[in-house]
């Protein structure tokens, strides 16, 4: 389980995240939603360990995400990061494995066959099209096999092919016991196959 | 690994014609390359092995420590502008080289004075990267501190004049004139150690590439990858720098040509920018020896004119992405 309990960052001056509360429960799939500069991103960044917080608590399994290192976070959650640009001409599954451990790597065919990465698996990442390059950071994030998977905007450049089967990927790892938290800016009625939506517009 | 070879070839052969031209001509030139062992005494012998051969070592060797201290730059702050003149590290190197020469604390050509210039070029090196807050601010705060330094240097030589701190022009464009048969001494094992920790930290370089969050996301340390990477650079840039002087463009020019014509695995960037680098320089000496002798032209200038039509030949070759 995932308690955040009046949550508050600050970023130079301006306060992003005022006073937040929830509780995320385990395998479920909570959304976070709102407008542009609301604050979401700002919110997965504090989930995912990526940023201090001024006040407030986040705990995960009943400890403290700022007492738990960086290597413990790594084997707690997986994460991906909205809009990446590559300078590189690395290939996407050259991409997909690096850094990723054998178990991790042993997934990847696996992975790149469910969400349709194979077709381009030995392409350049900088020819790759928003919603192909989209697909190589989620692939990146699914072969890890942690408790909690932070998605950033993870459908926002997919077509409705692939938005679909990738839902069916989020459904397959909830059933699987794993606790996943999207942030996207969709209306409710397009994410009914999520367990909670949190409108995160007055935070 | 067939254009690794070709680039082998093209190094040995740059190598002998290096031995063969040079500023006197020498008489049976063929025959003391082809057996270096005999008539060992003779002055054509010195001038062929000695002198041209030791120059040939050392360009290889600062060429090849430059193109892996270029990998290093650009792959630790995943920019692909930076290298070690723009970073500072060169500067850097050659402050510290200068204040350890005028505390009579270090000679030139000394393990000392290599050690002091490693001191300055990590400093400055990392007096950069820590001013800096995003790709293009790494750039214009280098290129600022660089300047800063570089007069200090100038402004420095200026005021002592002294002939064993070297001249403006070894601090700006470097020279392979006064390179010693001792100096290789130095250069050999430092580039050994430096190409072997940049072989090492090469796959979490390519790691760095996909942004310090996602190193950070799967449980390494951004920062500490960066760190490491900037000592090995500053220790070959320094191990340069402190024997031949500040020679530009080279570190920033030998990983991009490598990438085109290797790919973007830094593994590879390490191995065949040093082989390209070596290439470029070797042949710039060479150049700067034999076009207009016996004078001598500076070898960073020679080292651009002939870098830079390669890099934007190989770039324009290549499609528009940066690879």
């Amino acid at each position: 389980m995932i308690e955040i309990k009046g949550l508050t960052v600050v970023r130079g001056k301006r306060i992003v995240v005022d006073n937040f509360s929830a509780t995320i429960a385990l395998a479920s799939i909570t959304a976070i939603t709102g407008p542009n500069g609301c604050g979401k991103s700002t919110l997965a960044q504090a989930i995912a360990g990526d940023l201090k917080y001024q006040s407030g608590q986040i705990t995960i399994a009943g400890r403290e995400l700022q007492t738990i290192t960086l290597e413990e976070q790594a084997e707690l959650r997986s994460v991906v990061e909205q809009n990446r640009n590559y300078w590189l001409s690395f290939t996407a599954r050259e991409v997909i494995a690096m850094g990723q451990s054998k178990a991790n790597l042993a997934r990847m065919e696996g992975v790149m066959q469910r969400l349709q990465i194979a077709e381009y698996a030995d392409q350049s990442v900088t020819t790759l099209s928003g919603g192909q390059a989209q697909r190589i950071d989620l692939a990146r994030a699914l072969i890890r096999d942690t408790p909690i998977y932070i998605f950033d905007e993870p459908l926002s450049a997919q077509d409705s092919q692939s938005k679909v089967r990738v839902i069916e990927e989020f459904k397959a790892m909830r059933s699987a016991g794993k606790t996943l938290i999207v942030i996207a800016h969709s209306d409710r009625e397009s994410l009914s196959w999520c367990d909670q939506i949190i409108d995160f517009t007055h935070h | 690994m067939r254009k690794s070879f070709i680039a082998l070839a093209l190094l040995l052969v740059a190598s002998v014609t290096g031995l063969a031209f040079g500023t006197s001509d020498v008489a049976g030139v063929w025959q003391i390359i082809f057996s270096p062992f005999t008539d060992t005494g003779s002055l054509s012998h010195q001038i062929v092995w000695e002198l041209r051969g030791t120059r040939i070592a050392a360009a290889i060797l600062v060429g090849a420590s430059l193109g892996i201290a270029g990998t290093l730059a650009q792959g630790s702050t995943n920019n692909p502008l930076a290298e070690p003149t723009i970073l500072g590290t060169s500067a850097g190197a050659a402050l510290g080289v200068l204040l350890g020469v005028l505390s009579n604390l270090v000679e030139i050509g000394s393990v000392g004075a290599v050690l002091f210039a490693a001191c300055g070029a990590l400093l400055v090196t990392t007096l950069v990267f820590s001013l800096a807050h995003s790709a293009l601010s790494l750039i214009t705060v280098g290129i600022g501190v660089s300047a800063i330094v570089s007069a200090l240097v100038g402004l420095t030589l200026t005021a002592v004049n002294r002939p064993d701190a070297r001249s403006i022009s070894f601090w700006t464009f470097g020279s392979f004139a006064l390179v010693m048969p001792s100096d290789l001494l130095i250069l050999a094992p430092l580039l050994l150690l430096g190409a072997l920790a940049a072989w090492k930290l090469a796959p979490r370089l390519d790691l760095l590439s996909l942004g310090d969050a996602a190193v950070r996301h799967i449980g390494q340390r951004p920062q500490r990858i960066r760190y490491q990477s900037f000592i090995v650079l500053s220790i070959l840039v320094a191990a340069s720098v402190s024997l031949v002087g500040i020679i530009s463009f080279l570190a920033l020019a030998a990983p991009h040509i490598a990438r085109y014509l290797f790919g973007p695995r830094n593994r590879s960037v390490v191995l065949n920018s040093a082989i390209v680098g070596a290439l470029i320089l070797l042949v710039a000496d060479i150049a700067s020896r034999s076009v207009v002798p016996p004078y001598e032209l500076p070898i960073g200038l020679l080292t651009s004119l002939i870098g830079a039509p390669i890099l934007i030949a190989t770039l324009k070759r290549g499609k528009d992405v940066w690879r």
